[in-house]
């Protein structure tokens, strides 16, 4: 009879889920006759005993580098974790984690946690030097070196050592730490376009055009080096800038200006207060309030408190009372 | 008997909503304002109500109280300038009641106090959406007509720039457009609420208009506008004459002018129209705009000129649109400057209570959980407190 179940267990598929074989059979007779009808119902006969998971052995302070060494499928019996994933059934949960496809396409990190970091960086201390001591601040770094170069390197196993992602040099540098003055400043940001950042003043430049990272470095210095200098440099046509290229508005020679000075020279003729000059009204206070209540509405955009600036300056620069 | 009308009125609304409520509640209700209303009122009228008829004695004291203008006046001083959803609520409650509002008030202050000799102010009326921004403006043309100005009133500046059927190569200017259509109907209803002043307002240079028609120096601005309607092809040339000759003559102080212009940001906006090789049409192109764009300037006194930003005709703005410089532009903005911005708010909690109590008193709301005071903070809720969303919220109910 044993010899006949083991048969058994060598030819069908194990069944999840079912009893073992040896608690199924009461007798030897019965034995033939339910595994026919099972047989008979598409099932496989033998259920593999199925052993717990290996989570439930797992201890709380146990060293999870050693479970996840490098990066590795999601192996739901290794992962201590009661994660659900995937769309809700109909007034449901998300399906768990056992068998689910979904966790086991997506990229997990569970090889990078921040133990795992810590060992990587004691490796990779003996190949390190010391940090300078003397630059013990950001501030300091920034004083002494405000070029900042970013390059990646890349290992993985493979045929060949070569990664063509490594050739990508990245420069940054503040502009607050060049030598610009306001026209070449603003000529320089005009150069660069959108590799500048208006909020932390930082100019970023990458390159990858060239096939060696060494190129490339020197490609981006080289960059650096033509727009400090060009943007000193004032060509002819600059003069023809009009309001379009500006950058910020600018009340002096505007339309507004003169719309102003117009109303106010009229307001004077009819009041008959003749020989007020232009220079007497952009001087006085009426004027300069609206001035800088214009420039704030077009700079920073209409708010609350700039609409109703301006309205306060216009009713005071044409005189209507409430 | 009360009930029994109540019983009438409760039918229509079961029927179907929103306009044809209107058509269908307003034979019952046309009989029930003939009623004695202020018995079946709940709760003291004077809280949404005022008497005071006469915008110039508006102050701050009758502030969310709702004024009715008597329709005939309506007819007179409004015949194109009312919202339509207004137009059709003077239609149902047979009665004409706005609501007396702050900025309308400060308007007021400042028109009362203006200097006549200095240069035309300029006031733009701008706000979100549905805030009351053209019933503002409405109440202020009648004010102005009260007080017996001369209004030059726009209804929708948008109507000129877009939909424009019939474009004609403006006779007087080859680079021009003219829209006959569009200025033959402004004049018919210029006319109708400026009938005193055509007569009075006499050319000052002669003007011919074909080979055979032309008007003499000296005579009645009305024969000009006769002129425009009978022949509709000179009717926008028409137009520019009517508004530059108005302009001349303000300044000599004989009236005063009120320049009232709703949705001004289509002047200086983007058109739809397209020429015969379906190139776009720029508003100064079209003789209408480019005219009123000349009334909009300040070169003359004696009058103010009072306009509204309106997103809800403009072509090309996106609907979130609202302050100045988002619906006027660069040239708008640059073109108008400076002028006095006035804002206009949704409704506040005294103002969304008149209103609410006005539509109670009208007998509009008639759902009978509209009446509970959860009723009241759920359209409070529901509206955001904005006078057209409760306006149609109220509709169906």
């Amino acid at each position: 009879m044993a010899v006949a179940s083991g048969r058994w267990v060598a030819l069908s598929r194990p069944l999840l889920g079912a009893a073992a074989l040896s608690s199924a059979v009461p007798a030897g007779e019965g034995q033939p006759r339910e595994a026919s009808t099972r047989r008979r119902g598409r099932t496989p006969q033998f259920v593999r005993s199925q052993a717990p998971p290996r989570t439930e052995r797992m201890a709380v302070d146990q060293d999870w580098t050693s479970v996840y060494p490098t990066a590795a499928a999601f192996k739901p019996a290794s992962v201590p974790l009661p994660i659900r994933m995937g769309y809700p059934v109909k007034r449901g949960v998300p399906p768990p984690k056992e068998g689910n496809l979904e966790l086991i396409k997506i990229p997990n990190f569970l090889h990078l946690t921040p133990p795992a970091i810590k060992k990587h960086c004691a490796a990779l201390k003996d190949f390190c030097t010391e940090w300078p001591s003397a630059l013990d601040s950001d501030e300091k770094c920034e004083q002494h070196f405000p070029i900042e170069i970013e390059t990646i390197d890349y290992v993985s196993a493979g045929a060949s050592i070569r990664n063509p992602k490594a050739r990508v040099v990245t420069l940054r540098v503040k502009l607050s730490n060049l030598n610009l003055d306001e026209h070449a400043k603003k000529k320089l940001i005009k150069l660069v376009g959108e590799r500048y950042c208006e909020d932390t003043d930082i100019l970023t430049i990458t390159t990858d055009r060239c096939p060696l990272r060494r190129q490339n470095y020197d490609y981006g210095i080289h960059l650096l080096t033509v727009l400090y200098h060009e943007s000193w440099k004032t060509e002819m046509w600059e003069s023809e800038k009009s309001e379009e290229d500006m950058e910020e508005y600018i009340w002096e020679n505007s339309r507004s200006q003169k719309n102003a000075l117009d109303t106010l020279l009229r307001i004077k003729v009819s009041e008959n207060v003749s020989n007020v000059t232009e220079e007497e009204l952009l001087a006085s206070e009426v004027v300069n309030d609206y001035r800088n209540s214009v420039i704030a509405l077009k700079n920073e955009g209409e708010t609350e408190v700039n609409m109703s600036r301006y309205k306060e300056s216009v009713k005071k620069l044409l005189n209507v009372k409430a | 008997m009360l009930r029994s009308l109540r019983g009438l009125v409760c039918h229509p609304r079961k029927l179907d909503h929103g306009y044809a409520l209107h058509t269908a509640a307003k034979d019952c209700l046309s009989s029930l304002a003939s009623q004695d209303v202020q018995a079946l009122a709940e709760g003291p009228r004077a809280v949404f109500y005022t008497s005071e008829n006469d915008p110039a004695n508006h102050t701050e004291h009758h502030e969310g109280r709702h004024y009715s203008i008597p329709l005939e006046e309506v007819k007179a001083v409004f015949p194109h300038g009312l919202p339509p959803r207004f137009q059709q609520q003077i239609k149902t409650f047979n009665e004409a009641c706005v609501m007396v509002r702050k900025p309308a008030l400060e308007l007021f202050a400042y028109l009362k106090n203006s200097n006549f000799a200095h240069p035309a102010v300029r006031y733009v009326i701008y706000g979100e959406k549905g805030t009351g921004k053209t019933m503002t403006l409405c109440h202020v043309v009648h004010y102005c007509s009260r007080q017996g100005w001369l209004v030059l009133h726009i209804p929708d500046a948008h109507l000129w720039v877009k939909n424009c059927k019939e474009l004609l190569q403006s006779s007087y200017n080859k680079d021009r457009l003219d829209q006959p259509l569009q200025a033959s109907f402004w004049l018919k209803n210029f006319k109708t609420s400026n009938e005193r002043f055509l007569k009075e307002i006499k050319t000052q240079r002669k003007y011919v208009w074909g080979k055979r028609d032309s008007t003499e120096e000296g005579k009645p601005l009305g024969e000009v506008v006769e002129q425009g309607l009978a022949r509709v092809r000179n009717a926008s040339d028409v137009v520019g004459v009517v508004l530059k000759e108005i302009k001349q003559q303000c300044q000599l102080g004989s009236f005063r002018l009120l320049v009232a212009v709703d949705g001004v940001n289509a002047l200086w906006g983007r058109t739809t129209l397209k020429k015969e090789d379906k190139s776009p049409v720029s508003p100064e192109e079209l003789t209408l705009v480019y005219n009123l764009r000349k009334m909009m300037r300040n070169d003359w006194s004696g009058g103010a000129v009072v306009t509204t930003l309106s997103q809800t005709g403009s072509l090309f703005k996106p609907r979130c649109a609202y302050l100045p410089q988002e619906l006027l532009g660069k040239e708008g903005f640059d073109a108008l400057d400076p002028f006095v911005p006035i804002l206009v708010p949704n409704y506040s909690a005294a103002e969304f209570e008149s209103c609410y109590r006005y539509y109670r008193h009208c007998r509009w709301l008639q759902h009978p959980r509209a009446h509970t005071a959860e009723g009241q903070e759920e359209l409070r809720f529901l509206s955001g407190s904005n006078p057209w969303q409760l306006e149609r919220l109220a509709g169906p109910l």
